[in-house]
């Protein structure tokens, strides 16, 4: 199958159909940012781009992806909202264990996208499939609300 | 054994990239070669002027690596910003057990912060006398700053990265001064760090990371019931998922069966070339087990096991006769108990270790909070010296107590052992729900002698945090008796761990909610009932061992609370929808005040806002600290609102996040952070905001219903 990554395209063959695309991430491309919590799509974790579009690797197997452009936290770089989401991210000290956010990010990257001046509970209701066990969610919010202020302006 | 590739890539396009499983990608990396000078257990200095701070402590999101580093940075007159932390290996030679490696108690800062600035203030002395003999200038004129030593007299100076040939034929100063205040250059400055840059970029080197060549990976399927053990199993259909390597049983030792520094349960491990493979293959196995005779019990059973065990077991420590005297004769008493349940610490990245038996040595990479005792264990177990034991230390994704307990990481060695490969032992998250250890389900009772305007004389207290060497301090000046501690005769149904403010949770729970039921008795305001007390109450002595902290203040715990209560305008009622309670506690030394709001919305009763002021000492890193507090309080609010484990026949009944919830952050209230000044010592912020959260809210919701609710979790949307 064929599968774009971060911008760099890929072929390959996989052994079992239903592998989801998290392991095929993390164990055999070794992109460790986006991260195993759950397993069943609850938590947010494991949250990628898929054509744009968040998704979670954890339980999407990797070959329903025909021909899809993935976007990890790995790719960052070359996402505008992302980048400003990171900066917001490290000046509001967001991360305590750092476990969930790469998720965090990719979800918020998708939210202001999609809406960017969402409103307080916009922000709240786009994020609340992403858990933090540390509590990083009202920096998360404080964060999300500034980035759309430096991209608006 | 026999190893496939179940992945073949190439690249399309350009480049070029040919990836196998099992080709070493962890080869390290290319550094100029550069000679090193380390003084000490907590720093190198590397001739091309890169100075490693080394972390006895574990780094869990808590921020210690961070504030350490700090303290180091100003100690040295070093360029925070330059320098690499770099986490210990497991070594009580080097650190001692208690004292300076594991973490837990919220002890990182304060038990590390004098040894270290002392180990640090003398290697500044070092390189300074290096330097005067370097430049032939007098000490005097000399100091450090931004990684390099100064001449005040001329604009001469040179790093430390060039004074380490000198600086290491030298002998330590026998005596040093440390830094005064004002001299800080990090302390007190709320830093974000390396920690956070990294997690903001997703490469942050957590154990489940950590590939090693020819690494296989493995999943564990667990004895349900703790004290159970197997039967026979059939791995047919398992052996034929792609990938599966080798399956087989896992037999605890004696050593591990205890149910709280040990934990294994016995099982069957699939080892295999990834880590989808070993959890497909796992869920296809059949195993009978003999679920022994925990199966035979429920969480009503602990419940009932421990009010059985306080009707007959009520005797009084020596020295709290005073109290009981006065409660025996009181012709007025009031009596409560609470109640809270066991907890899991569902840390968001799943327990792991990565483990090499090598036969004659042992090498594993894991996140612990307990690196030491970690490398004892693995020594006792595989009967290695604990030379021959390396524990590479990893932050981890969340600890809260789980990761101090070693279960997980004497797994993988107990498989690496048999596949004589370096494995990564994975749990899923059912495992971490399902078959883990657990924060105790806990009763407590309370019983207060009134007099006859309704005011306490004495109280008594019996639960699960009493005993002879495990009071809890009790800050408010009044005779209290501690009565036996109430312990569940069938011995334990599901294994403890330690779970964010351990112990402090229960007893909170009771305290500070029996307290607002005092106040009401006595007609008086909560928060003012909690002042007067205070204010006349005196210092309280607190011992443990190993202990670094100071006795409990309760002038400190009332200062506190003042301040919160002028944040929440607690005093200045305007506002008839809003219900309003208060908690205050001390936590090893820290301090913390909290106020609840509660609104009436739509769906009931709800938080719409928590306020918090802390009082560690010294905050050295405040937006860490205020992050501690704010975690905490979605943590308390987590164990009052949402999640609770129960068992039934002996079997945990939750599975994974759809039934074991967190809350989430479209259900987290505004908070309002405040910390004290102060200079004294720096003490602890991981914990102390987290056991005020569930009183702090039960006494708003007497406020708002009338109704005193003694038993957690509750569905507050239901009032």
């Amino acid at each position: 199958m064929e599968l774009t990554i971060n911008g760099e395209g890929y072929s390959f063959e996989l052994e079992d159909n239903g592998m989801p695309l998290l392991w095929v991430l993390r164990d055999v491309f070794d992109l460790t940012g986006t991260k195993y919590s759950c397993g069943i799509g609850q938590c947010g974790a494991c949250t990628v781009h898929v054509d744009g579009l968040t998704a979670r690797s954890c339980i999407t197997p990797a070959s329903s992806l025909e021909g899809k452009k993935i976007t990890t936290i790995e790719g960052a770089d070359s996402i505008v909202i992302l980048s400003a989401l990171q900066e917001n991210w490290v000046a509001i000290d967001v991360p305590q264990c750092g476990y969930c956010q790469s998720g965090q990010l990719m979800s918020a990257a998708a939210l202001l996208s999609k809406n960017p001046s969402p409103s307080e509970k916009e922000i709240r209701d786009g994020m609340r499939g992403n858990l933090c066990r540390c509590g990083t969610y009202t920096r998360i919010l404080e964060a999300i609300k500034k980035t759309a202020e430096d991209l608006s302006s | 054994m026999k190893r496939r590739h179940f992945f073949r890539i190439s690249a399309l396009g350009s480049g070029s990239l040919l990836v196998s499983t099992f080709i070493p990608l962890a080869c390290a990396s290319e550094e100029q070669e550069a000679t090193f000078w380390d003084p000490n257990f907590f720093i190198r200095i590397d001739s091309n002027n890169l100075v490693t701070f080394i972390c006895s402590k574990a780094e869990l999101g808590q921020g210690t690596s961070t504030g350490l580093a700090m303290i180091m940075a100003d100690e040295l007159g070093a360029d925070f910003d330059k320098i690499k932390v770099e986490f210990a290996d497991g070594s009580k030679e080097k650190y001692g057990r208690l004292h300076l490696q594991d973490t837990g108690g919220s002890n990182g800062i304060r038990m590390v912060w004098k040894p270290l600035r002392e180990a640090i203030a003398i290697t500044r002395e070092i390189l300074i006398k290096a330097a005067s003999i370097q430049l032939g200038l007098p000490v005097s004129s000399l100091h450090t700053s931004m990684g390099y030593v100064h001449s005040s007299k001329d604009d001469q100076s040179v790093a430390f990265g060039d004074l380490i040939a000198v600086a290491s034929t030298l002998p330590a100063p026998l005596e040093v001064k440390l830094k005064d205040p004002e001299q800080f250059q990090y302390i007190g400055k709320p830093i974000p760090g390396r920690l956070t840059q990294n997690a903001s970029k997703g490469i942050v080197p957590y154990s489940i990371n950590v590939k090693l060549p020819n690494m296989v990976y493995a999943v564990i399927e667990r004895c349900p019931v703790w004290g159970g053990s197997l039967i026979t199993y059939t791995d047919s259909a398992a052996r034929e998922v792609p990938g599966v390597i080798d399956i087989f049983e896992i037999t605890p030792t004696v050593l591990q069966q205890n149910d709280y520094k040990g934990g294994v349960r016995p099982g069957v491990a699939v080892v295999a070339t990834n880590t989808w493979a070993a959890m497909k293959a796992k869920k296809l196995l059949k195993i009978e087990w003999d679920l022994g005779p925990n199966s035979k019990f429920s969480s009503s059973d602990v419940h009932n096991g421990l009010v059985r065990f306080k009707e007959s077991n009520k005797s009084v420590a020596a020295n709290f006769r005073n109290a009981e005297n006065i409660l025996k004769n009181s012709s007025r008493k009031l009596n409560a108990n609470y109640e809270s349940p066991h907890q899991a610490n569902a840390c968001m990245e799943p327990l792991n270790a990565v483990a090499y038996h090598y036969g004659y040595k042992v090498e594993v990479w894991a996140g612990t909070q307990s690196p030491s005792m970690t490398r004892e264990r693995i020594s006792e177990l595989t009967g290695l010296q604990e030379t021959e034991v390396t524990v590479n230390n990893h932050p981890a994704g969340g600890g809260f107590g789980r990761r101090f307990f070693c279960d997980f990481v004497e797994e993988a060695v107990l498989i690496s052992e048999r596949v004589r490969l370096p494995v990564k032992l994975m749990w899923t998250r059912e495992d971490t729900i399902k078959t883990s250890k657990y924060h105790p389900y806990s009763l407590d009772f309370w019983e207060a002698a009134i007099d006859d305007e309704g005011m306490p004389m004495a109280l008594g207290y019996q639960g699960f945090t009493s005993g002879p060497s495990a009071y809890r301090p009790f800050p408010y000046g009044l005779p209290i008796a501690y009565r036996t501690r109430l312990s569940y005769k069938n011995g334990w149904l599901i294994p403890r761990a330690s779970w964010r403010s351990v112990l402090a949770h229960p007893w909170a729970l009771g305290l500070e909610s029996f307290m607002d039921e005092l106040a009401d008795s006595a007609k008086k305001d909560p928060l003012k009932f909690r002042l007067d007390l205070l204010g006349n109450a005196e210092i309280v002595e607190q011992k443990m061992d190993p202990w670094v902290g100071d006795d409990l203040h309760p002038e400190k715990l009332k200062a506190t609370l003042e301040k919160v209560a002028d944040m929440s305008n607690w005093f200045v009622k305007t506002d008839d929808g809003l219900f309003q309670g208060c908690s205050s506690i001390s936590y090893n030394t820290s301090y913390c005040s909290m106020v609840a709001n509660l609104r009436r919305g739509p769906n009931g009763l709800y938080v719409s806002k928590m306020y918090a002021v802390i009082d560690c000492g010294l905050a050295i890193n405040p937006s860490k600290v205020k992050a501690q507090v704010e975690g905490s309080i979605i943590w308390g609010l987590t164990a009052l609102l949402k999640s609770s484990i129960t068992v039934k026949d002996g079997m945990v009944e939750q599975k994974n996040f759809d039934d074991y919830l967190l809350l989430r952050i479209d259900e987290t209230p505004e908070i309002e952070v405040e910390i004290m000044d102060s200079n004294d010592v720096p003490t602890g912020s991981g914990e102390p905001a987290v056991p005020g959260v569930a009183p702090a809210v039960l006494n708003a919701l007497f406020m708002a219903t009338g109704q005193r609710v003694r038993k957690i979790p509750l569905d507050l949307g239901s009032f």
